[in-house]
Formats: C-alpha cells, structure tokens, sequence
C-alpha cells in the first residue's frame, strides 16, 4: 500500500515534469532550440504570482497575471539569446539561453531573497482517501491544470489559423516561409508559449514545494530528461515518460535515500541518449546530404 | 625566423614572468592566486578542445574537475600515494569517465550533447554528496599534500610544480592541435558526415577529443585538491561551469593564449568583483569598449544592429548596477551573466581573436612558408585501367517506408572506366550513392567491391578505397582550403599518438602539404591554399570537394553532380579536371544533369528512372532510347505527328 501512494504520489510530481518539458518540445519544433535556463522561467513566474497575491490580487486574477508575466519573459528570451543565433545558423543559443538563466536566477535571489516561502493557494490540501492512497485536492489541481494547457494548446495549435502557422513552420521551416509564414514571428510565438507553459507549471507546483530561487534547478534537470527519454518530437509521450519518471525517483528517494532521488532521472537520461538519440517515442531522421 | 621568435618569444617572457613573480612577491594569498591561474590554465586548455575544436557545448569539465580532485585526495589519504603517482590517479579517472561519457555522446549533437554533460555533472554532484563513506560528503575532505620523490612541498615549489604542468601542456596541445588529429577535431565540428566519408572516423575523434579534454580536467583537479587541501562537492557546482565557460568565451576559442587570459581572468575576478571601486573601473572599461567596437561595427555595418546594441545594453546595466548596488558579491552570477553575454553576442571570437588580429597587423607574422608541390605520382599515384569489374551492384533496393527510392538496379562498374549515371529528379540516383558510400544500409541486395562486400558505413567504405564529393557541399567550412585536403590525407600520416605530443611528426607534416598542394594544382586551387574554404567560390568549393576526395588516393571516385550550379567556364575546366584524373587510372561514377558532360566524358551510362535502370549503353545510344526519352520528356504517343498534322488541318 505505501508503495502505491509513493507512485501515485510521484507520478503527480512526473505531470510537471511533463508539463515542463511539453514546453521545450514547443519552442524545438518551430526552431530546433530549447531554453536551457527554462527553470529560471518556473522560479522567476512562481515568485511574481507570489507578489501579485502579497499585494493582494485575488487568486483568479493572479493566475493570468502569472501566466502573462511568464510569456513575457519567454518572448525576452527569444529576443535575447536565440533570436541571433538561429540568424547565424549557429549553437550559441545554448550557451546564451544558460546566461540568461543565471541572471534571472541572480536577480531573483537578490529581489526575493535566498529562502524558501511557502505559496498560499485556496485549494484545499486536506487529504481524500481513494482506493487507500490519499491525495490532497491541490495535487488533483496539479493535474487538471496540467492536461487543461496541454489541451488548450493542442486545441491552438490545430485550430486556428496562427496554430496552423506554428505547424507549417514545425513541418517545413523554408516551405512554411515561402508560404508567407513568418517564421521569426512563429519562433517568437512558440517561445511565449513556453514560457506560459513554465509559468503554469510554477503556479501549479509551488503550494507543493515553496517558493525559492533553487525550486526549479532539480525539476528542470528531470523536465530535461523527460523530454529527451520521450523524445523532443514524441507530443503527449511526454506524458507518459514524465509520470514513469516521477514514480521511479519517488521510490528511489524512499527505497534508497533521498539524496539519491535525482540519480534515476539522469542515468535514465544518458542510457537514453546513448541508445535512441531521437527518444522512445520520437521519430528518427533520415540523414540527407 | 622572425614567426618563430615572435611566437616563441612571446612564450618564453610569459613563462619566465610567471615564474619570477613569487621571487618578487612574498606573499601567501597572491601565491595562491597564482597557483589557481596555472590550474584553471589546464583546465581550460582542456575545455577549450571540445568547446573550440569539437564545437560541443560541455558542460562536464567542473565535474571533471571534481573528479579528480576527489581521486587525487582520496588516493593519498586512502592508498598513501605520493604526488606524481595521485596526479597521475587524477589524469586516469578523467581520461577514463571522460572515455565513458563520450560513448554514449557521440551520437550527439548540440543540445543533447549539452544535456547528456549536464546531467553527468548533476550526477556526478549527487555521487560525490551521497557516497559520505568515502568522500566524507557535504562535510568535506581534508587532504596533506604529499611529498613529491620523499621531499615536503612548500606553497611556492607547489606553484613551480603547477607551472610546470601547464608548460607541459601547452607544448603537447600544441603539438597535437597543429597535427592531423586537430585537423580532425575540426572537420567533426564543421561536417560529420563527409568526416566519416573522408576516412577520417568521427567516433574515434569524438571520443579522444573528449577523453583528452576530461584528463586535463582530472590533471586540474588533482592539482586543485592539493593547492587547497580541503573538498567539498559544492566546489564542483553549476556556477563553476558557467565561469569556466566564460573563461573559454572570455579568453578566445581555439587558442592556447586565450585559454591562458580566460584562466587568469577568471583567477583574479572574484577579487575584482569584491572590491567596489575597482569593479566600477572595469564596468565602465568594459562598457567603453563595447560602445566603441560596436559603434565602429555599426557604422561599417559589419554586425548586424543586434551585435552592437545588446552589449551595449548589458553592460551599461552593469555600469549602473556598480553604481548603485553596494554588495557586488551578492550580484557576482549576474555580474557573470552580464559580462558573458557580452562577450558572446559582441566579441565571439573572445579577447585573444581580438587581439589576434590587432597584432597581426602591428607585426606581420607571415604564415609558415608552404613547401614545393610533391609530384602528382606521389600525391595520387596512378593505378592500372585494367577494365575488370570493379563495383558490382545486385539487384540493390532500398525503401523509405512506402518509398521505393531504389528498386532492385544491378550495375557493374568497370575499372579505370568513367561511368555515367543519370535519370531525371527523383530517379534514386543520389540515394543508390548514398547506399554505395554507406550513408544508408541497403533493404535488401548486395554491393560488391573486387567481388567482396562493402563494409556498411561510411567510414569503412571510405577505408577500402571509395571516395565521394557531396551534391551539397560538405566542405570543412572553417579550415583553409590546404588543411581540407591534408584532413583526408590518407597513406602518410604513420606516426603514433605519443610522437604527435612529442613533436616528432613534423615530416609527416611537410610531406602531406606538399601532397595536398599538388592536389590543388590539379583542380586549379594551388593559388588559395591558404584560403578559408567558406570563404572561397562556389565553382572553387566544388573543385576542393574534389581535391579532399583524392586525398584519399580513391580507387573509385563518386561525383555527386559536380557541375551542378557552375558557370560555364567553370564547367569546362570540370571536364578538363575529371579528364586528368581519368587519366590516372582511377574509375569514376559521374552523376550529372549536363548532357554535355555526360556525353564528352562517360564510356558507359546507366539511366535511372523510378528507382530502376532503363538503359544502359554508350552516351549516344541511351539518348535514342525511347525508354530514356519518354522518362525525361514524358510520353509521345497521344500526339503523333500524324495526329498534329491533322490537327493542324482542321482547326476546331
């Protein structure tokens, strides 16, 4: 019985995982690239929500201030540190995306401080008891917001004319162009989508872990994983890696000790690079010269 | 003469300057400074191999770092080594993980390779937290320096000791970064694929380049542990990483100088940033000299507005910020930050690139002067046209999915001929290449080279004797068009690895430059030898493609639509180049949409249509051949001249 409250319990956690990395998945089908510094994004939206409601916005009214303030800085990094180097065909935007993420991270700790600071929310944490696994009614919450953006976006992306846009560029970056398809625009839009994603995943984590300038240097490392395991192109297999994964280090962390509980997600992550570079669900490419 | 003194000159001052200071200056805190630029030193020599040669984002070298730090104090307080013998534990264990590490990476590019080092660190962060029993964990390890050969070290010998691992160093990188294997670690940044189809063998390079650059890690590390004498894993962390970056960045890629600048800035910053006023100083330096260069770019329209004003923006926040904040040790990452992106947005090519430049001009330091050009006999020695088959396709397919891109063709190939191969797009002609030279493996049939089968990959393919050029170049874009060629080079390049660090393989060097040289003689190139090859024509790039794949001293030479996109006079000189190595004996499979050059050159053809062959013959009989035309132009039947002429006659 513990052990299937540990899973259950953990593959909540691996939702946010997923949520996180359905983000990088967003921004490398438009343009190849992710935000090395997208954890900086989840801390840095988790502490503006945070102040929104110290300055007493009402929650409802917080969430899209939270999620508004995380596409804004999705769309700085995209000016910032990746806009150039796609112009120059280059790799900088992975070492420039990272410098982005340590001045968030600097700027946060001088702003909000070093300490942890626990996020009020009006969701109720009083445990239910299901089937004799208890699970609190913040953590459902985790997983509603979770498939409802992943949805929506969904919903966005084969719908409207703009998320057509965002396809035709996934699909053919000079085809899409010559269409009349701006594909910088397209970049930029995939980016403030990405940034909402890491805002989300914030908002809907905090009244789990606190709030602090380290809340998203681990969870990063295992969105990181999830995405690359599943595969950068795998859509919702995301979803079902970032939950395997969850429960995986949440049964290490109690079978083995928790200083131990990041160690699965990064073998998992090697091993997976080393044997499908294109991830368990991802497609592979067919080299062209 | 004046190159060698200027270069080695250089050096020497350097070294003799190092060397001297604790002489002068008795002081333990400076000596300590000191000592940590000589390791940081190897360790960015280190980084610099595959963030400047292999072109990889590594984010791994701190936990390399750490590693063998740890192995260094471990193996002393542990097994009771004595220094060289704990030095040489570190080297071990960072040329060993390393080795380990790169063999999962090497099918990485970019950003998974970045992610894959990533999490090795984060790994090796938690082994090192965790394993309390032998690391003593967060506490810490405390270590003695041990004694080298039976004598107590002191800080000051330390330092000498540490000098003179970094002189060591820096003669072997040199060596071996001025050899072939820096030519390679090159080629595998700029093309993977025509790296492995030049022979040159991108997993083998990948995973020595790697391999190397962890050991210097592991060198640094054991260095570091005796130098401070007290570990923690925290030492080892993320923000480490980000500074040895900046360090590399900082400094300048691909350059022994910039590494040694980067380390000594990053050596002395921390005591930059802690003392208000002088940190203020180099804000403002900083921010004048991203103004004016980019001013100067902006006006010259040699950046892009982005490139000049982004710096600008980043560190005039850090003059502001210098001025305002009073606690600069609190701000230090995003001192970091602000100044890194600076430099990677405004100054890629770093302090010493700038530098570089700027001396060169001052000096002029002519290049070392290029040998005579070999004999064409020794650079591609003829071989017998005896007109035996030589490739032998059997019924050859291969199928994307539904796509039958080659359907089951059978060609033979016969020795010393030129044999054409056409077909209109989309006929599977570059794929049954690319099945040939091994970049994909066949769905089913068989290819045979003197009657054995091909090895299927490209690498072997390239080892036994087949050779190609690319319909989309695949040059080595940022080496010169001479390093192109002898990057290929294959038959003169014997000596081992130890001799290369040595310094002992300067013939081989000589030898194959004038190889090379001769090679470009034949396609028309020995003029811009020392031309950058991106930066060379189109019509030229082609003929250096061809050029590359001779260094290979091929017995069959695939050109994958050589003409394609060159001006007239371009083409002629083409046939004349194709001619003359037809000449020589070599057999030739000629892909080609210009009839002209099909007819003039090719003693057979093959056509292909849909993935099959439907002709085979002389040049003249395949354009008679009314498979070949109605495959090109479409089918005749519908309207026979009969039919047009009646057409003609009775309007409506």
């Amino acid at each position: 019985m513990i052990t299937a409250q540990i899973v259950v319990s953990g593959a909540l956690m691996g939702l946010v995982y997923a949520l996180v990395a359905y983000g990088f998945q967003l921004t490398y089908a438009t343009s190849k690239s992710i935000n090395f510094g997208q954890g900086e994004l989840v801390m840095l939206s988790a502490f503006f929500s945070l102040t929104l409601l110290d300055w007493g916005v009402p929650y409802w009214l917080m969430v899209p201030g939270g999620l508004l303030f995380g596409v804004l800085l999705g769309l700085f990094v995209e000016r910032a540190a990746v806009r150039l180097a796609l112009e120059q065909k280059s790799e900088g935007w992975i070492l420039l995306t990272i410098i982005v993420g340590l001045l968030g991270f600097s700027a946060a700790e001088n702003i909000w401080g070093r300490d942890d600071r626990p996020f009020p929310t009006p969701i109720s944490s009083d445990a239910l008891h299901i089937f004799g696994v208890s699970i609190t009614p913040v953590e459902i919450s985790v997983a509603i917001g979770v498939f409802a953006l992943m949805g929506l976006i969904e919903l966005f992306k084969r719908k409207t004319l703009l998320g057509k846009a965002f396809e035709a560029v996934s699909a053919d970056r000079e085809a899409a162009e010559l269409m009349g398809i701006s594909a910088t625009r397209t970049v930029m839009l995939s980016y403030g989508l990405s940034g909402l994603v890491a805002a989300m995943a914030g908002i809907l984590v905090s009244p789990i872990t606190t709030v602090g300038p380290t809340m998203a240097s681990a969870l990063i490392l295992k969105a990181f994983s999830v995405a690359v395991v599943a595969g950068l192109d795998s859509g919702f297999g995301v979803v079902i890696v970032g939950i395997f994964l969850g429960s995986l280090e949440s049964l290490t962390s109690f079978y083995i000790g928790s200083g131990w509980r990041e160690a699965p997600g990064l073998i998992l992550l090697i091993l997976a690079l080393a044997a499908r570079p294109n991830g368990v669900f991802g497609k592979a490419g067919i080299r062209k010269v | 003469m004046k190159r060698l003194l200027l270069i080695h000159g250089a050096e020497v001052i350097a070294l003799l300057l190092l060397s001297a200071i604790p002489l002068v200056v008795n002081n333990a805190y400076a000596l300590g400074l000191l000592t940590l630029l000589a390791i940081y030193g190897i360790l960015l020599i280190g980084l610099d191999v595959t963030v400047g040669y292999l072109g990889q984002i590594n984010l791994a070298q701190a936990a390399f770092l750490g590693l063998g730090a740890y192995a260094s104090g471990l193996s002393v307080s542990l097994l009771g080594f004595g220094m060289i013998s704990a030095l040489a534990m570190s080297l071990l264990v960072g040329l060993v993980f390393g080795g380990l590490l790169a063999f999962p990476a090497l099918r990485l590019e970019g950003p998974q390779f970045a992610l894959a080092t990533l999490s090795f660190s984060a790994l090796s962060e938690t082994i090192l937290n965790e394993w309390e029993g032998l690391t003593g964990g967060a506490q810490g390890l405390q270590i003695s320096r041990p004694a080298l050969w039976g004598h107590p070290v002191t800080a000051q010998g330390f330092y000498w000791l540490c000098i003179l691992f970094l002189v060591i160093v820096w003669l072997a990188m040199r060596n071996l970064l001025s050899s072939q294997w820096g030519r390679a670690f090159e080629a595998l940044r700029d093309s993977p694929i025509a790296t492995d189809a030049m022979g040159i063998g991108t997993y083998r390079h990948k995973i020595a380049a790697f391999a190397l650059g962890s050991a210097l890690g592991g060198l640094a590390g054991g260095l570091y542990a005796f130098n401070f004498q007290y570990l923690q894993p925290q030492s080892f962390v993320y923000e480490l990483m980000v500074i040895l970056l900046l360090g590399v960045v900082l400094g300048g890629r691909k350059s022994l100088w910039g590494a040694l600048v980067g380390a000594s800035l990053i050596a002395l910053l921390p005591n930059l940033l802690s003392n208000r006023l002088l940190f203020q100083i180099i804000s403002i330096l900083g921010f004048g000299i991203v103004l004016i260069s980019g001013g100067r770019g902006l006006i010259q329209k040699t950046v892009r507005p982005f490139q000049a004003i982004a710096p600008m923006i980043s560190m005039g926040l850090l003059v502001v910020g210098a001025a305002l904040v009073t606690n600069t040790e609190d701000w230090r990452k995003a001192i970091f930050a602000l100044m890194l992106f600076s430099v990677v947005v405004g100054l890629p090519e770093g302090l010493m690139g700038f530098a570089a430049r700027f001396l060169s001009r001052i000096f002029h330091v002519p290049p070392a002067p290029l040998p005579s050009p070999a004999s064409l006999d020794a650079a591609l020695p003829a071989k017998s046209a005896d007109n035996v088959p030589l490739l032998v396709l059997k019924d050859l397919k291969r199928h994307f999915g539904g796509v039958h891109a080659v359907d089951g063709i059978s060609i033979t190939v016969h020795s010393g001929r030129i044999h054409g191969l056409i077909g209109p797009n989309g006929s599977g002609k570059s794929t049954a290449v690319n099945v040939i030279s091994g970049l994909y493996t066949p769905t089913s049939g068989s290819i045979l080279l003197h009657g054995k089968p091909l090895p299927g990959n490209m690498f072997r393919v390239a080892r036994v004797g087949i050779s190609r050029t690319f319909q989309n170049l695949q040059l080595f874009t940022e080496l010169s068009a001479i390093d192109n060629v002898m990057a290929a080079m294959k038959g003169v390049y014997h000596s081992p690895l130890p001799m290369v660090l040595l310094g002992l393989a300067r013939r081989e060097e000589r030898r194959a430059q004038s190889d090379a040289l001769a090679l470009l003689e034949l396609v028309g190139l020995q003029r811009q030898a020392r031309v950058c090859a991106k930066d060379l024509t189109y019509g030229a790039q082609r003929f250096l493609e061809i050029a590359r794949a001779l260094a290979r001293k091929p017995e069959l030479l695939i050109l994958d639509e050589p003409a394609a996109g060159l001006a007239y006079p371009d083409v002629s000189n083409l046939i004349k180049i194709i001619w003359d190595i037809h000449q020589r004996g070599i057999t030739i499979i000629l892909i080609e949409h210009h009839m002209d050059v099909i007819s003039e050159l090719c003693d057979v053809v093959t056509v292909l249509d849909g993935g099959r062959v439907i002709a085979e013959g002389s040049a003249e009989d395949v354009k008679r051949d009314p498979g070949v035309i109605e495959a090109y132009l479409g089918t005749a039947n519908k309207i026979t001249a009969a039919g047009v002429q009646e057409l003609s006659a009775n309007p409506g």
